[in-house]
């Protein structure tokens, strides 16, 4: 019964950090670059944001600062992609390898690491927060309950309007968006940047929030996750939403595995999300569902000079 | 192609980008070189941000590490299993497969051949042998399910490569922390190898890992430059769709190049285990995993220049170390200044293929 109340009471904390960086990861990836550095801009999330909140005490200062540090970081991404050409998985692979070198530095360097931090306090949502067994999963910071909003409104750019509507088209046929006027590279800036806003913000959640300190490379290979579960939700942000939730239950599963006493190695329990993750791409390859979601310009470069 | 960037140029109508035909050999020299002190530069300026001493830092970096005999044969000795994962690199991304798994190769290379140190497996003169084919053979045997995985399934490898990472890197703290420690350390290590497993020192103190790896990038070299799969793989590497269609074999191609990669992944294992910490440590194979990637990225595939970058990383793995001592600089400053340099040398390729030319004329 405790062990059920508990889990349920876990789950958003895991789940948030996977559902912000997989929309942040949607929104970059609908404008047709491939976003492969997700691991690296959340542990710039998760370094500055314990940075900010140890230096101004001020969890909303903190978290606004490290989605800012996050997109800052994201236009060295957005250099090497829109201006330099260079290919777009090397890009996301060297912006992890510099994130991962630069905030182990700067969390060392600063004296940051392990230095705990206050995060927020819990909010019960009446009536929902009383019901028996699932109670629990209704007291949350307040950042939990802002994710679905974040949801609705990002789907809502997404799909009703404008904006949207170019940056899908940017992402799908460039050159046609180009023709019809659309600044590819300038939609794809803004994708980019929004896109890391969120990924930090799911950083900072983890650090800030969640494990209330800073430990270098403490993402443990979200990020990567986060990736895997953008293509298995086939960019669609509900079906992202809802994988994260999946994940959000099986990671909140392993403390609870440990605290319950069941004798399982902790290393084969840690090793359980990765193994999962695994095992729901081959089981995505294995369904070959809709490919066609695929935002048809994903990873190509847009060079109008070479246009043939 | 250039009228048309006539009729609409770029940014702010005065200049226009176009892309070069071809540029002389020597310009694209001087590029590269020029971008490589750029991201020296760059790298320490980091460094004097990080509390280095400016003064220090040629010495460090230079003098003490190239000038003196005794941190020359530590370089050579550390790039001897860069070299091995540069080669890795190489031989997968010719083959266009992202092998991202390199450290998971490694560490089950290297727990291959602990297994064979801790089970006695073979007489001692045989022991060293046994433990490379073990190694080379854990290493491949782990990147055959990504690679099946992709070929079969189209599964994306740069995932499934990096979760196998993960996987991997819990089964050796399984081990490490569980049924392998070394009960007389109080470090999750194994316990120490015997004298005959481990790499032995050549006469003149060099280890014996720099002649493997030498005869290891000879193989490579013959393997995608002689050899009737090297010349496949230029095939696939080109383009997979134009050679299925003229008959080369691309999934076997594809499947023995990145097989070979992990199986000299595995072997950069070993060389670590057996050459450097003369045991299986938690941590042995942290970094190395980047580096191969990087390292052939800056090879740009070739086993040569792998060979010579993987010096270069060496370099910088062993001034890391005595930053780490003399600095508390920590290790990880390794990698920032090894993403800022492929961030300079990649961005040099935009000034090779491309020109910024003033456009006369237009309003």
């Amino acid at each position: 019964m405790d062990l059920i109340t508990s889990w349920m009471g876990n789950i958003p904390e895991f789940a948030v950090p996977f559902a912000l960086a997989a929309l942040g990861l949607i929104i970059t990836e609908k404008s047709g670059v491939l976003a492969l550095g997700a691991e690296g801009l959340m542990l710039v999330g998760a370094v500055i944001g314990v940075g900010a909140a140890l230096t101004f005490d001020n969890t909303a200062v903190a978290l606004a600062i490290a989605m800012i540090a996050a997109s800052i970081v994201s236009l060295l991404f957005a250099l090497m992609v829109l201006v330099m050409r260079i290919n777009q998985v090397i890009s996301g692979l060297v912006l992890v390898f510099f994130c991962q070198g630069l905030t182990t530095l700067t969390g060392t360097l600063m004296g940051w690491t392990n230095q705990p931090v206050s995060g927020l306090g819990s909010i019960a949502l009446w009536p929902l927060s009383e019901l028996p067994y699932v109670g629990r999963f209704f007291i949350q910071n307040i950042v939990v309950y802002l994710v679905p909003l974040v949801f609705v409104f990002s789907v809502w750019a997404l799909n009703r309007t404008t904006h949207g509507l170019r940056l899908r088209a940017v992402g799908e046929n460039p050159q046609a968006a180009d023709a019809a006027g659309i600044s590819v590279l300038g939609y794809r800036l803004a994708a980019i940047v929004i896109g890391a806003a969120l990924i930090g913000l799911a950083g900072a959640f983890i650090a800030v929030l969640s494990n209330k300190l800073w430990i270098s490379n403490m993402t443990a290979g979200r990020g990567w996750i986060a990736v895997a579960l953008v293509i298995f939700a086939r960019w669609s942000p509900w079906k992202a939403l809802a994988g994260a939730l999946l994940f959000g239950c099986i990671e909140a599963l392993i403390p609870q595995l440990a605290a319950s006493g069941i004798k399982l190695p902790q290393y084969f329990v840690f090793m359980a999300p990765y193994a999962i993750t695994l095992g729901v791409m081959v089981w995505v390859a294995v369904s070959k569902r809709d490919i066609s979601s695929q935002p048809g310009a994903l990873g190509a470069p847009f060079i109008r000079e070479e246009r043939t | 192609m250039s009228d048309f960037a006539l009729k609409r140029p770029l940014m702010n109508r005065r200049y226009t980008l176009e892309v070069r035909q071809q540029m002389a050999w020597p310009w694209q020299a001087l590029i590269l070189g020029v971008s490589m002190l750029l991201g020296l530069l760059l790298s320490g300026a980091i460094l004097v941000l990080a509390g280095v001493p400016a003064g220090e830092l040629l010495n460090e970096f230079v003098i003490l590490t190239l000038f003196d005999a005794q941190s020359l044969k530590s370089v050579l000795f550390q790039a001897s299993p860069l070299i091995m994962v540069g080669l890795a690199g190489c031989l997968a991304f010719r083959a266009r497969f992202w092998n991202l798994g390199l450290e998971g190769q490694m560490i089950f290379g290297a727990v291959g051949a602990t297994a064979v140190t801790i089970w006695d497996i073979g007489s001692p003169g045989m022991r060293l042998p046994l433990m490379m084919v073990v190694a080379m053979v854990c290493g491949l045997l782990w990147a055959v399910t990504p690679v099946l995985l992709k070929l079969k399934l189209q599964v994306n490898e740069i995932v499934s490569t990096l979760m196998l990472n993960y996987i991997a890197i819990n089964v050796l703290l399984h081990l490490m922390y569980g049924p392998w420690k070394d009960p007389k350390d109080a470090f999750p290590y194994s316990p120490k190898y015997d004298s005959f497993e481990l790499l032995p020192e050549l006469g003149n103190g060099l280890s014996l890992s720099i002649p493997i790896a030498i005869v290891i990038a000879l193989i490579v070299l013959w393997f995608v430059n002689i050899s009737r799969a090297g010349l496949y793989l230029r095939f696939v590497d080109k383009s997979p769709k134009v050679a299925g269609a003229v008959g080369v074999p691309v999934a076997k191609t594809i499947l023995i190049a990145v097989l070979f990669s992990g199986a000299l992944a595995g072997l950069a294992g070993l060389m670590v285990a057996a050459g450097q910490e003369g045991r299986l440590t938690h941590s042995f194979y942290v970094g190395y995993g980047f580096s191969g990637i990087l390292i052939a990225f800056l090879a740009r595939n070739n086993p040569i220049a792998a060979t010579c970058a993987a010096l270069l990383i060496a370099t910088l793995f062993v001034s890391g170390r005595s930053l780490q001592v003399f600095y508390q600089i920590p290790f990880a400053m390794v990698q920032l200044i090894q993403a800022v340099l492929v961030i300079c040398v990649a961005s040099s390729d935009f000034f090779i293929r491309h020109r910024i030319r003033r456009v006369q004329g237009v309003d």
